[in-house]
C-alpha cells in the first residue's frame, strides 16, 4: 500500500542520512566551535610529516638535511623525490599540486567556518556576542597561519576570504599578502586566550605572538622590507610569559626529548602542537615515512611500521659532534637491536637475514661502491633515522600519546638571536649568544660545555644557520631557513650542487591549478 | 562454396529416397507424381515428400520433380523443405499434384521483448538481440550471463578474476560510455528495473534480450545508456502437470600454474651464490599447490513443477547450489526458488501475473585472496613448525601455535586456521502486474516491484592468530571480531496503458506510463576487540576488553544510509502499413533526485524505422532472398549511475580535537565537521546519442541469416571530477559535466545451418564485433583535463599508472618507457625523446610515449552445433584481437632482484641479466590475441518407450575454458577489458581453471 500511495509524487529533493547538511548545523556553541576545529585536524595532513605531499614534505626535502633517496627497488617513485632534492622540478609536480590542494582545502576550511559563525545569531542559539567573536578571531589568526605557510611556499598568490568568491580570484604580490597576513594577526591577536592547558592545539595568544615573531624575521625575505625589532618585540612577549604557558613558567626544557615524547604536552617550552591521542581516537600516523620497513618494529617495540623512506643527508648527520646529546638521541643509527635485547634485527632487502645496520652514506655498498653515492643509490640502511619524536614502547601507558610541535619556545630563541644579530650587521651580540648558549648546553656535558660554548666571535651567522639546522632537524623548517640566510639556491650538500638560480626560493604555481584559474599569474622564471 | 554443399545435400536426399522407395512393397498401390516449386516458380530440389504415418518417402530431383507410390487414395503427402514452411496434401483421386512451398517466417513470428511490450521479430525496428533456452551455453557454472558469453555481438562478458565463485562479472555493450558513471547494461528480471542476477539461475531463463541501441534502450531513460538486458523467466503452460529435475556436477582443474621456484630451484640459487645461504629453511613447500582445493566440487540440483489451465498457469522451481572453488576456503553454497503464477478472467479481460523469488547464500570468503603468498612464500619454509626464537640452529619461528610465521609475509594457513570470513545473504524480489483490457485493443496495467538485498557478515581472528599476538601486534594477543550489515531495497511502480488498433492495412499501437521508483541502501558495522577467550567469536562483542581498555585499538561503530528517486513518464507509438514499413517513436521523461537543483528532470527521445524488403514483389523476384529487413534507429539516453549526494554540500566528520569545556577538569575530544564536496548544482545526467543502421537477412530459405549492425554513438557532458579555483573554493574539485566518448562499431551475427535434413544436423553460428573508441573531449571553456591516468602497477618501487587516456585519444593507451636494451650490467636502458638513450633515473615525464593498447578491437565467437541422431555437440570459440597486455607478473618476478622472495624461473633464466629493479616499460607488453575453445558439451537425449516413466531424459557433459591459443605468455590472456583501464593482468594469482561438468535433466 505505501508504494501504492507514493504515485503522482515527482519530489527529488535528497534526503542525507550519514553526512550533515548546511541547514541542520551550527545550532549550538559546540557545533561551532566542532566546524572552527576542522581546520585543525586537517592541518596534520600538509603540516606534519605523515602526509607526502605536504608542506612537510617540500620544506624537508628540498633541504639539506633530510632526503627520499631510491633504496633497490624501492622509492623511486617517478623521481619526484629526486627532483627535491636536486631543485629540479617544474610546474608539473604532481606532490606539489598536492600540497597546493590540501592547505587551501585547509584554508577554505577556516573561511567555512568564520562564514557560518558570522551568520550567526549569537541570541538565537543563546552564545554571548563575546563568545562569538573570540571563535572568529581564533579563525582569523588560523587562517594568517594558513596564509603564511602558502605564501612560504609559493609566494604570489590570490588573497580570498569568502568561500567561492569570487570565482577566478587574481594572484596577489606576495607584498600584499604579507601586508594581509600582517593585519589580521594585529587585529586579532590581542582577543586571543593565553596560552593554558586548556589552549593545547588552538591559537592562543603565545601562538600568535610566536606567527607575529616569525612573520617579521622573514620579512626582509617575504616583503622586501626587513623588519627584526618588530620580530624581537614578539618574541619577547612571549619570553616575558606575556603569551601564557602551557604549564608553571615558560622556560626551555632540559630534557632533550622533552618537547618531543608521548607526555609532551607537559613540556614547559612547547607553544603549539597538535594534540595527538590514541586513546582518543585522533592517532598520529607514526607509521609513515621516518619509519623502517617492518623489520624495525622490533627494534623500537612498536606496533607500527613504515615506507623506510626519509633519511638523514650524510652531511647533515655529520654537522653534530660526537659528543652532541642529540646525536645520540634523536637519531637511530648503527646496528640496530630486538627492544631491550642483543639480538640483532635482520634485513629485509639488500641485507636480507643479516645484521641491519644503520650507515651515514647513501650507496651501494652491497656492491662495492664508493665515494658519495647519490639519490639512486641507496640501499636499505642508508643514512641516519629519525628518532627525534618517540611514540614510547607498547606497554607505555602513554604509547602514541605525544603530540606533534609547531612552535616552541626554542624557536623564539632562535629567531630573537637571529634577529639581533641581523640587525648588528651580522655579528653577535652577547644576548644572541646567550640566547643560543642557553639551548644549546643543554645538549653538552659540564665539561665539553667549556669548548662547546658559543662566544660573540664564534658565533658567525653560518655557525647560527648550522646550530639552528642542528636544534630543529626534522621539523619542517629547514627550507626556509636556507632562504632567509641565502644558502638555498647557493649552498652545497651532500651531492647537491647549487643551482644559483634565485627563482627556485618560492614553488612554481601548479600547473593543474593555472589550468583551473586563469587569473592565476605563474611566479617568475618556470 | 555454399552450391557445393547444396549439391552434396541433393545427392544425399536423393540416395535416401531411393533406397527408401526400394524397400517398399507394392500393393494395390498407386503412383502419384507432381512438382515442387517456390513462391517465385522456381523448382525446388530436394524437397522431402513423404507419405503421412508412414516411413515412405521420396524427394524432387533438380527439376522439382517427384514421383512416390502411395497405399491408397487416403494418404496424405508430406512435403518439406529446409526454410520453407512445411505443407500437407492430400492424394484423393489425383496422380498428379502441383505444390508451392511458402516462405518459413517461424522466425520472422518470434516475439522479442522491447521494454514495457513485446513486438513480432518482423516489426523490430531497433537493434535487438534475443538468445533462448536452447542456444544457451552449457556447463555453466557461475554467473546467469555466462549463459550468453559469445552469443550477443557487442556483449562483452568477462570474469577477469576467473572461476571464483564469490568474484564478479564485468558486462559492457558497445565499448566504454563513461568515465566515473555506470558503464554495466541495465538487467530487467520480467519487468522489475535494476533486477539483481542473484535471484536469476539457469533454468528459469526462458530468454535475454538485449537492447543494444538507443532507439532500443531509450525508453528506460536515465538508465538507458549502456543498454538494457531483458531478461525473461519461464512460465508454466497449459497441459498436464510436468515435474523437471536437472542437476550437474563440475569440477575445476587448474590450467596454468606461475612457473615460480621450486625448493629445489631456489636451493640451486643459494648453491649458485645467487641468494645466501641463511635463505635455506630447510624443508620443500610448493606454497601454490598447497592452496588449491584439488577435490573442489560443485553441485546443483533444480526441481520444477509446472503446469496449467485455460485461465491459469504456474510454476514453482526450487534449486540447491554448492559451488567450491579452486581455492581452499572459497565457497557458495546458495538455494532458493522462483514461483510464478498466472491468471486471466472476467471473460479474459483481466490478467494478473506474478512472481517471488528468493535466494538464501552462504559464502565463505576467506579464501581465494592468499595466492599473493606464491611470491612471498621461501619454497624452502615449512607450513608448520614449531615455536623457536632462541636456539641457534634450528628455523626460527615466532609462530606459538604451530605454524610457521615467516618474518617478511604471511602464512595462509594459520589465518585459514585462526580465522572466518563468511557472508550469508538473502536477496528476495516480488513482483506483481494486474492487466485489463477496457475496450477491444485498450488494455491498462499496473506493475509493482519489490526487491531486497540483505546481507550479514561476520569475521573473527583468534587470540592464535599471529596478526593479534605478535611482538608488535596491538592487539596483545586478544581475539578480534567483526560484524556487518548491509540491506537495501527498491520498490518500483508503473502503471502502463496500452492502446492496438487496426485500421485497414495501418495498425497502431501506443503505450503511456508513469514509473517511479525508490532505492535506499542501509548499512552498519562494528568491531570490538580484546576478547580474552575465543568462547564467543563474534557472539558476545561486549566481552571485548578494547570498550574500556584504551592500550587496546579503539573498537568502531559505523552506520550509514541514502536513499534516491527516479520518476518517469513515458510514451511509444508503433505504427505499421501493411506490416512492411514500421516506425516506432518513444519519449521518456524522467527526474532523478541525484541531479543538481537546476537540472533533476530530462527528456529521451527516440525514433526508428525497418522496411521489409523482401515482402517488396521486386526483392522477391530474386529468389534466394526470403527474409530482407533494414533498419534505422536513433536514441538519446541517459545515465543516472552515480553516487548519491554529488550535487549538494555536505558537512563530513574530519577527526577528533579536543575541546575544554567550561568547568571541565580535562579536553575532551570532539568530532570536526567540514564540508566535504564542492557543490554542483548543476549537475545532470550524462547523455547518449545513438544513430543504428542494421540489415536482418536470410537467404536461401533461411539456410543462411543473421544481422549486420552499424552503430556510433556519443556520450555527452561526461561527468568527472575537475579541478576548480582553489582559492576559492573548499576542496580541489567539482563533479561535473564536461567531456565527450565516441564509440562506432560494427557487429555482425550469422547463422548458417549447414545440415538440417536427416540424421545428422550442423549449425554454425557466428558473433563478431569491431568497436573503436575515442575519448573525444575532457575539456571545455571552463574545465579542463588532458588525461586520465590509470591502471596502477604497484610496489614495489611505485611504478604508478600504466594507462594514459588522452583527450583525442582512443581508449587504453598503455604509456610509459620505451625499451632500448640493456647495459652490460644489466641496467635498464630506455629511448629519450630527444632519440638518446638513457638509464632509468634519467627519465623525464616527456620520455614517456603511447607504447600501446589494452582494448580489443575485435571479438568474434563461433558456436557448432552438429546433432547426430540423439548425440548433440556443441562447440564453442571465442577470440579476442588486437590489443596489448601488461604482464605484471613478469615485470616484477621475472626480475632477478625481487629475490630472496620468490620469483619466476625465468628469473634466473632469461632475465637473469637484469640487475636493476623492475621498470614499467614496453618490454612486458605483449600481444594479447587469443582464441579460446571455450565450450565443448557433449548430450545425449534418450529415447524413451510409451512406457517410461520420463517424457525426456539427457544427459551431458562439458568442459569450458578447455584450451588456448595464444602468442601471451602470461597465464590467460582473458584479462579484464571493460572499463578505461583495460589490458593489464594483474598480480591477482587466483588461478585460471577447465571447467569440467557433467549433467543430467529429466522431465516426467
Amino acid at each position: 500500500m505505501g508504494i501504492l500511495l507514493t504515485i503522482g509524487c515527482t519530489d527529488l529533493e535528497e534526503t542525507t542520512y550519514s553526512e550533515l547538511s548546511e541547514s541542520n548545523f551550527y545550532k549550538t556553541e559546540l557545533e561551532l566551535v566542532q566546524a572552527n576545529l576542522r581546520p585543525f585536524t586537517h592541518m596534520q595532513a600538509w603540516l606534519a610529516w605523515s602526509g607526502q605531499n605536504g608542506y612537510y614534505y617540500h620544506n624537508e626535502l628540498s633541504a639539506d638535511q633530510t632526503a627520499w633517496p631510491q633504496k633497490g627497488r624501492h622509492g623511486y617513485d617517478n623521481a619526484d623525490h629526486i627532483r627535491q632534492h636536486y631543485h629540479t622540478w617544474t610546474s608539473q609536480e604532481g606532490r606539489l599540486n598536492n600540497a597546493w590542494r590540501l592547505m587551501w582545502t585547509g584554508l577554505g576550511f577556516v573561511n567555512t567556518a568564520i562564514e557560518s559563525i558570522e551568520a550567526v545569531d549569537a541570541a538565537s542559539i543563546g552564545v554571548e556576542p563575546e563568545r562569538l567573536a573570540s571563535i572568529v578571531a581564533e579563525a582569523k589568526v588560523l587562517r594568517a597561519y594558513h596564509y603564511m605557510k602558502i605564501m612560504d611556499m609559493w609566494g604570489n598568490v590570490p588573497i580570498v576570504t569568502t568561500v567561492g568568491v569570487p570565482t577566478n580570484p587574481a594572484t596577489a604580490p606576495r607584498e600584499e599578502v604579507f601586508a594581509f597576513i600582517e593585519q589580521e594577526l594585529l587585529e586579532n591577536v590581542e582577543k586571543l586566550q593565553p596560552l593554558s592547558q586548556k589552549l593545547i592545539g588552538r591559537m592562543s595568544r603565545a601562538v600568535g605572538y610566536a606567527m607575529l615573531s616569525e612573520l617579521y624575521l622573514n620579512a626582509e625575505v617575504w616583503s622586501g622590507t626587513p623588519r627584526y625589532a618588530e620580530s624581537i618585540e614578539y618574541s619577547d612577549k612571549i619570553i616575558n610569559g606575556e603569551g601564557g604557558s602551557l604549564t608553571g613558567d615558560i622556560a626551555l626544557d632540559q630534557d632533550p626529548l622533552g618537547p618531543f615524547n608521548n607526555t609532551n604536552e607537559n613540556s614547559p617550552e612547547n607553544i603549539f602542537q597538535f594534540p595527538f591521542s590514541r586513546k582518543n581516537d585522533f592517532g598520529y600516523s607514526w607509521a609513515s615515512f621516518y619509519m623502517g620497513f617492518t623489520n624495525m618494529t622490533a627494534a623500537l617495540d612498536v606496533n607500527y611500521s613504515g615506507n623506510n623512506a626519509f633519511v638523514v643527508i650524510p652531511t647533515a648527520f655529520d654537522a653534530y659532534k660526537e659528543n652532541d646529546i642529540r646525536k645520540q638521541e634523536w637519531f637511530l643509527f648503527g646496528p640496530q637491536y630486538r627492544y631491550g635485547t642483543n639480538e640483532p634485527i635482520l634485513g629485509s632487502e639488500e641485507y636480507n637475514g643479516k645484521p641491519f645496520v644503520y650507515v651515514n652514506n647513501i650507496r651501494r655498498n652491497t656492491e662495492g661502491q664508493t665515494g658519495e653515492g647519490s639519490m639512486t643509490d641507496g640501499e636499505e640502511n642508508s643514512g641516519a633515522r629519525f628518532f627525534k619524536y618517540r611514540s614510547g614502547t607498547q606497554d607505555d601507558p602513554n604509547y602514541l600519546e605525544g603530540d606533534y610541535v609547531i612552535y616552541r619556545l626554542t624557536e623564539i630563541y632562535f629567531n630573537k638571536a637571529e634577529a639581533l644579530m641581523r640587525l648588528n650587521n651580522g655579528n653577535a651580540t652577547q644576548e644572541a649568544v646567550d640566547l643560543i648558549n642557553e639551548s644549546k648546553m643543554r645538549y653538552f656535558t659540564e665539561e665539553d660545555w667549556a669548548t662547546e660554548a658559543y662566544t660573540t666571535t664564534t658565533l658567525t651567522m653560518d655557525e647560527l644557520l648550522a646550530e639552528r639546522g642542528r636544534e630543529f632537524i626534522f621539523e619542517g623548517m629547514r627550507r626556509t631557513d636556507l632562504i632567509r640566510f641565502g644558502e638555498f639556491t647557493t649552498g652545497s650538500w651532500w651531492d647537491h650542487t647549487p643551482s644559483g638560480d634565485d627563482h627556485l626560493t618560492i614553488y612554481p604555481i601548479p600547473f593543474r591549478q593555472l589550468q583551473a584559474n586563469p587569473n592565476l599569474v605563474q611566479n617568475p622564471g618556470y | 562454396m555454399n552450391n557445393q554443399l547444396k549439391k552434396i545435400a541433393l545427392f544425399l536426399f536423393l540416395f535416401l529416397g531411393m533406397a527408401i522407395s526400394h524397400s517398399m512393397q507394392a500393393q494395390g498401390r498407386k503412383t502419384v507424381t507432381g512438382t515442387v516449386i517456390d513462391p517465385s516458380g522456381m523448382p525446388l530440389p530436394g524437397v522431402t515428400v513423404q507419405e503421412k504415418g508412414t516411413t515412405n518417402g521420396a524427394a524432387t530431383d533438380f527439376d522439382g520433380n517427384f514421383s512416390i507410390e502411395v497405399a491408397s487414395n487416403d494418404a496424405v503427402l508430406v512435403f518439406t523443405y529446409i526454410g520453407m514452411a512445411s505443407q500437407e496434401q492430400a492424394v484423393g483421386t489425383k496422380t498428379n499434384l502441383s505444390v508451392t512451398l511458402q516462405n518459413d517466417e517461424e522466425a520472422l513470428q518470434e516475439v522479442v521483448l522491447i521494454g514495457y511490450g513485446s513486438q513480432q521479430r518482423k516489426a523490430v525496428s531497433t537493434a535487438v538481440t534475443k538468445v533462448d533456452t536452447e542456444d544457451f551455453n552449457q556447463g555453466v557454472v557461475q554467473s546467469p550471463l555466462e549463459l550468453i558469453q559469445g552469443k550477443v555481438a557487442g556483449l562483452q562478458i568477462t570474469r577477469a578474476g576467473g572461476n571464483n565463485p564469490n568474484g564478479g562479472t564485468a558486462i559492457q555493450l558497445r565499448g566504454v560510455t563513461s568515465i566515473t558513471g555506470s558503464r554495466s547494461p541495465l538487467i530487467v528480471i520480467d519487468g522489475i528495473p535494476g533486477g539483481n542476477l542473484d535471484l536469476i539461475q539457469q533454468n528459469d531463463i526462458e530468454s535475454f534480450n538485449v537492447l543494444k541501441d538507443g532507439a532500443a534502450a531509450a525508453i528506460y531513460g536515465t538508465r538507458g545508456t549502456n543498454g538494457v538486458i531483458l531478461i525473461t523467466t519461464k512460465k508454466g503452460s497449459k497441459g498436464a502437470a510436468a515435474f523437471t529435475y536437472s542437476s550437474f556436477v563440475s569440477r575445476d582443474y587448474v590450467n596454468s600454474k606461475p612457473d615460480f621456484l621450486s625448493a629445489n630451484e631456489f636451493r640451486q640459487a643459494i648453491a649458485d651464490g645467487i641468494i645466501s645461504e641463511n635463505n635455506d629453511l630447510g624443508s620443500s613447500t610448493d606454497i601454490f599447490d598447497e592452496l588449491i582445493n584439488e577435490s573442489n566440487l560443485t553441485q546443483y540440483h533444480n526441481f520444477v513443477a509446472s503446469g496449467g489451465s485455460e485461465k491459469s498457469n504456474y510454476r514453482a522451481s526450487f534449486y540447491y547450489r554448492d559451488a567450491q572453488g579452486i581455492a581452499l576456503e572459497n565457497g557458495r553454497e546458495e538455494f532458493g526458488g522462483r514461483v510464478s503464477f498466472n491468471q486471466t478472467g472476467l471473460d479474459d479481460k483481466l490478467t494478473f501475473a506474478s512472481s517471488l523469488a528468493v535466494n538464501l547464500n552462504d559464502a565463505n570468503l576467506l579464501g581465494g585472496g592468499q595466492f599473493g603468498a606464491v611470491t612471498s612464500w621461501n619454497p624452502t619454509a615449512p607450513i608448520n613448525a614449531p615455536y623457536n626464537i632462541s636456539e641457534e640452529g634450528i628455523l626460527y619461528n615466532p609462530g606459538k601455535y604451530g605454524f610457521y610465521q615467516p618474518e617478511n609475509g604471511f602464512n595462509p594457513f594459520s589465518e585459514y586456521a585462526e580465522r572466518f570470513n563468511e557472508r550469508k545473504q538473502i536477496t528476495f524480489s516480488g513482483d506483481a502486474k494486474l492487466s485489463y483490457e477496457i475496450i477491444d485493443g485498450l488494455v491498462g496495467s499496473v506493475f509493482g516491484s519489490y526487491q531486497r538485498n540483505n546481507w550479514n557478515d561476520r569475521y573473527y581472528r583468534t587470540t592464535q592468530d599471529y596478526a593479534q599476538y605478535n611482538t608488535g601486534s596491538a592487539y596483545k594477543g586478544t581475539g578480534y571480531a567483526y560484524k556487518g550489515n548491509h540491506t537495501d531495497y527498491t520498490q518500483t511502480v508503473e502503471p502502463t496503458i496500452t492502446f492496438n488498433k487496426n485500421f485497414g492495412d495501418n495498425n497502431i499501437e501506443v503505450l503511456g506510463g508513469y514509473s517511479y521508483q525508490y532505492s535506499t541502501t542501509e548499512d552498519y558495522s562494528m568491531d570490538n576487540n580484546g576478547f580474552t577467550t575465543d568462547g564467543f567469536e563474534d557472539w558476545n562483542f561486549g566481552a571485548g576488553n578494547a570498550i574500556t581498555d584504551t592500550d587496546l585499538p579503539r573498537p568502531s561503530l559505523y552506520s550509514f544510509k541514502e536513499d534516491n528517486t527516479l520518476i518517469a513518464f513515458f510514451g511509444r507509438l508503433s505504427y505499421n502499413f501493411k506490416d512492411r514499413y514500421f516506425l516506432q517513436a518513444s519519449l521518456r521523461h524522467e527526474g532523478s533526485s541525484r541531479f543538481g537543483a537546476n537540472n533533476k528532470w530530462a527528456s529521451f527521445p527516440a525514433v526508428s524505422g525497418a522496411w521489409v524488403l523482401s515482402d517488396e514483389e521486386f526483392v522477391q523476384d530474386a529468389g534466394f532472398i526470403n527474409n530482407l529487413k533494414l533498419r534505422a534507429g536513433y536514441g538519446i539516453t541517459g545515465n543516472q549511475g552515480i553516487p548519491n549526494y554529488q550535487s549538494i554540500v555536505t558537512l563530513g566528520t574530519g577527526g577528533k580535537y579536543p575541546v575544554f569545556l567550561d568547568g571541565a577538569d580535562g579536553a575532551t575530544y570532539y568530532q570536526t565537521y567540514g564540508p566535504v564536496k564542492n557543490p554542483n548544482p548543476d549537475l545532470k545526467w550524462e547523455t547518449k546519442k545513438e544513430l543504428n543502421i542494421g540489415v536482418d537477412f536470410g537467404f536461401w530459405f533461411n539456410k543462411l541469416s543473421g544481422s549486420i549492425d552499424y552503430y556510433t554513438r556519443r556520450t555527452e557532458d561526461l561527468l568527472l571530477s575537475y579541478d576548480v579555483p582553489q582559492p576559492p573554493f573548499v576542496q580541489g574539485s567539482i563533479y561535473t559535466n564536461v567531456g565527450d566518448i565516441t564509440n562506432n562499431g560494427l557487429e555482425l551475427a550469422l547463422s548458417y545451418r549447414v545440415f538440417d535434413e536427416g540424421e545428422f544436423k550442423w549449425n554454425v553460428d557466428f558473433v563478431g564485433s569491431y568497436q573503436n573508441n575515442e575519448l573525444t573531449t575532457l575539456s571545455n571553456q571552463i574545465f579542463s583535463v588532458s588525461e586520465l591516468y590509470g591502471g596502477n602497477i604497484g610496489n614495489p618501487g611505485n611504478l604508478g599508472n600504466a594507462i594514459r587516456n588522452t583527450e583525442g585519444g582512443p581508449i587504453g593507451d598503455f604509456y610509459g618507457k620505451r625499451f632500448a636494451g640493456f647495459t652490460v650490467d644489466g641496467q635498464w636502458l630506455f629511448h629519450k625523446a630527444d632519440g638518446t638513450i638513457g638509464r632509468a633515473s634519467d627519465m623525464t615525464e616527456e620520455d614517456k610515449a603511447i607504447i600501446g593498447n589494452g582494448l580489443p578491437k575485435y571479438y568474434a565467437s563461433l558456436t557448432n552445433t552438429f546433432r547426430y541422431k540423439n548425440f548433440d555437440l556443441t562447440v564453442l570459440l571465442r577470440g579476442k584481437f588486437k590489443y596489448d597486455i601488461l604482464n605484471t607478473v613478469d615485470l616484477f618476478y621475472g626480475n632477478p632482484s625481487l629475490l630472496p622472495g620468490n620469483v619466476l624461473t625465468s628469473a634466473l633464466g632469461q632475465y637473469s641479466n637484469i640487475s636493476e629493479a623492475p621498470q614499467y616499460s614496453d618490454y612486458y607488453l605483449e600481444n594479447g590475441n587469443f582464441v579460446k575453445l571455450d565450450n565443448l558439451t557433449l548430450g545425449y537425449n534418450f529415447n524413451l518407450g510409451e512406457n517410461s516413466p520420463f517424457s525426456a531424459l539427457r544427459i551431458f557433459g562439458s568442459a569450458r575454458n578447455l584450451a588456448t591459443i595464444t602468442g601471451y605468455t602470461g597465464r590467460d590472456p582473458e584479462v579484464q577489458d571493460t572499463g578505461l583501464y583495460p589490458g593489464i593482468d594483474d598480480r591477482n594469482f587466483y588461478p585460471r581453471t577447465v571447467t569440467v561438468t557433467a549433467g543430467l535433466n529429466v522431465n516426467f
